[in-house]
């Protein structure tokens, strides 16, 4: 570090612009990643936040929710299995509600499951719907923030039906909607798929088990229907997969920007030094020495660069409007800030290839 | 063999192979001892940067033996000769070769770095060094605030500071003029006799071959003298 240090101090304007470059490429990461975090569960914290670990869908739904219809006898089927610790029922739409006694219309999408169930909301405040009465929601806390109340009442165009807030929970969106919840037979009176279906019906198993039995499960599950994990069922949410697959491009592009030019500085600079590191390679320094003192430089740049990223996005995030979808982990932090020291190391060794070409006899006069 | 610093045994060196065959050193026998300052002269592309790379440890000889200080570096690897290179050797390059970014106290400490023993003990040293070549005052600048004269009498304090058992010169005077040339050579000799070290400088300038104890003429890849 002797060398590394030195050069450092001296050539602060060199160092200080790459630094910058990198800084504002970390602080690009970290950014992009706290909206991707915080976009994924803006779309669908309900489906995150769900105590369950697989969905039964319906065969032909392509693991979509608002495709999938499955008949209630199945339920006790799948709860029959020994693997299966607990299985609710779960319906699922998405509507529009028009608030009575104004024009406001909000897009929103119904789950309906039992009130005492294992997918019952968290209710904040009010209370819970009830199971036998019907026209009972709780609603996601972010229609509150647009002006719903408690005991207000919203109808539902298609059906006519009206329902009345009766709680609030929180954290539960699907597909960027606020979800409001309610009881499965007030969902299958609203729902049109289910018209001309007789039994009674319900979009989805969720289920809890552990991810070892899912092989026996799927072997026994009734007919017409299929397993899905957490997971398959995220991405299967419209958007959902478009959305992160972008971000999470963007983010791994950005690690191999930062990867490349740090590479090529320090490239130019190490073919403008050549003359310097022959002279250094002839006074006796091995090219260990020199790989130590840049590999030090590097490290010691991105160190910096990212701690300064890091300290910016936090701050960033205090100036962030209320309401923008923005999470970021410290684990994700460390991570990615590990990666990027990563990154940054191994962009580092086009320049110890290079040094480690330098013949020391660069230094004397004119031999060939 | 007593004294002997530096050893050349019928030392050859050839480039390329067939029609491109050079020889850049023919056959050359020579031996340096301590407390003696050789001049190398000759016209140029005669051999003598080739010659001092050699000595310099830098440079393998095609055929022949070379001794430093009674030890035979012929067949060493490159990592051993960089070693050899630390411990034994001293350069003085044409134009400095400073490090940029060092200051001139640095310039010294580098080779103490590079041998892994940077202490109190070494910058005491350095600044003796340093103070000793009229240079105490300049200790905490950059060389590009430097002379061409103050900046190769650091080079000189630095080919010093590893106490090294031989020094090479490559044409130490080369960017300065006479005067200043004639005292950095003046200053290089006397450090030369008073720590009974061996020297060889490559040079073409004549003015100076006054200083030298002995010098040898290489012309084509032959010593003469």
């Amino acid at each position: 570090m002797f060398l590394a240090i030195r050069e450092l101090k001296h050539s602060k304007l060199r160092y200080l612009l790459i630094g910058l470059i990198m800084v504002l490429v970390a602080l690009l990461v970290f950014i992009i990643s706290g909206l991707a975090n915080g976009l994924s569960s803006d779309n669908a914290s309900s489906i995150q936040n769900m105590k369950a670990d697989y969905f039964v869908m319906e065969h032909d739904s392509k693991n979509k929710l608002n495709r999938s219809i499955i008949s209630m006898e199945k339920l006790d089927e799948i709860r029959a299995s020994a693997d299966v610790k607990a299985a609710e029922g779960l319906g699922q739409m998405m509507i529009t509600l028009n608030k009575i006694g104004s024009s406001e219309k909000t897009d929103v999408t119904i789950f309906a499951t039992d009130a005492s169930g294992i997918l019952a909301p968290k209710v904040i405040e009010g209370t819970n719907y009830d199971n036998k009465k019907q026209g009972e929601v709780v609603a996601d806390r972010s229609l509150k923030e647009v002006g719903y109340k408690l005991g207000d009442s919203l109808k539902d165009d298609l059906s006519d039906k009206v329902f009345t807030i009766v709680g609030f929970t929180e954290k539960q969106s699907y597909s960027h909607s606020p979800v409001v919840y309610m009881n499965v037979k007030g969902w299958q009176e609203i729902n049109p798929a289910l018209k001309n279906q007789e039994k009674d019906s319900i979009s989805t198993i969720a289920v809890q088990m552990d991810s070892k039995a899912e092989e026996n499960v799927r072997e026994s599950l009734p007919e017409g229907v299929t397993l899905i994990s957490k997971e398959e069922s995220l991405q299967s949410i419209p958007g959902y997969k478009e959305e992160q697959g972008t971000l999470k491009m963007m983010i791994a592009f950005l690690f191999v920007i930062a990867g490349f030019v740090l590479a090529v500085f320090f490239y130019v600079i190490t073919l403008q030094k050549t003359n310097q590191f022959g002279v250094l390679k002839a006074l006796g320094a091995n090219t260990g020495y020199l790989a130590k003192s840049i590999v030090g430089q590097v490290m010691l740049l991105a160190v910096t660069c990212i701690a300064i990223s890091v300290a910016l996005t936090y701050g960033v995030t205090l100036i962030m409007p209320e309401g923008m979808p923005f999470e970021l982990s410290a684990d994700l932090v460390i991570k990615y800030s590990v990666l990027l020291l990563v990154v940054s190391v191994l962009g580092s060794l086009l320049s110890l290839y290079r040094v480690a070409k330098i013949d020391a006899i660069e230094a004397i006069g004119r031999v060939s | 063999m007593m004294g002997e610093k530096l050893l050349f045994e019928n030392v050859s060196k050839i480039y390329g192979e067939g029609d491109n065959k050079v020889i850049a050193l023919d056959n050359i026998s020579l031996n340096v001892k301590a407390g003696e300052f050789v001049a190398i002269v000759g016209p140029s592309g005669s051999g003598k940067s080739t010659f001092l790379s050699i000595a310099g440890a830098l440079l393998s000889p095609s055929k022949g033996r070379l001794l430093l200080d009674d030890e035979d570096i012929t067949t060493l690897s490159p990592k051993e000769l960089t070693r050899v290179r630390l411990e034994k050797i001293g350069f003085v390059f044409q134009s400095s070769n400073l490090v940029p970014y060092l200051t001139v106290r640095d310039q010294l400490l580098l080779l103490s770095e590079l041998l892994g023993k940077q202490d109190k003990k070494t910058v005491k040293k350095a600044d003796e060094l340093l103070s000793h070549l009229g240079l105490g005052h300049r200790a905490n600048h950059l060389p590009e605030a430097l002379s061409g004269g103050e900046r190769q009498r650091v080079a000189i304090a630095r080919s010093l500071m590893n106490d090294p058992e031989i020094i090479l010169a490559d044409e130490p005077t080369a960017s300065l003029d006479s005067k200043r040339g004639r005292d950095v050579v003046e200053m290089l000799a006397h450090e030369v006799k008073s720590r009974n070290k061996a020297a060889i400088m490559v040079t073409h300038d004549e003015r100076m071959l006054d200083l030298c104890d002995r010098v040898v003429n290489i012309t084509d890849g032959k010593v003469f003298g």
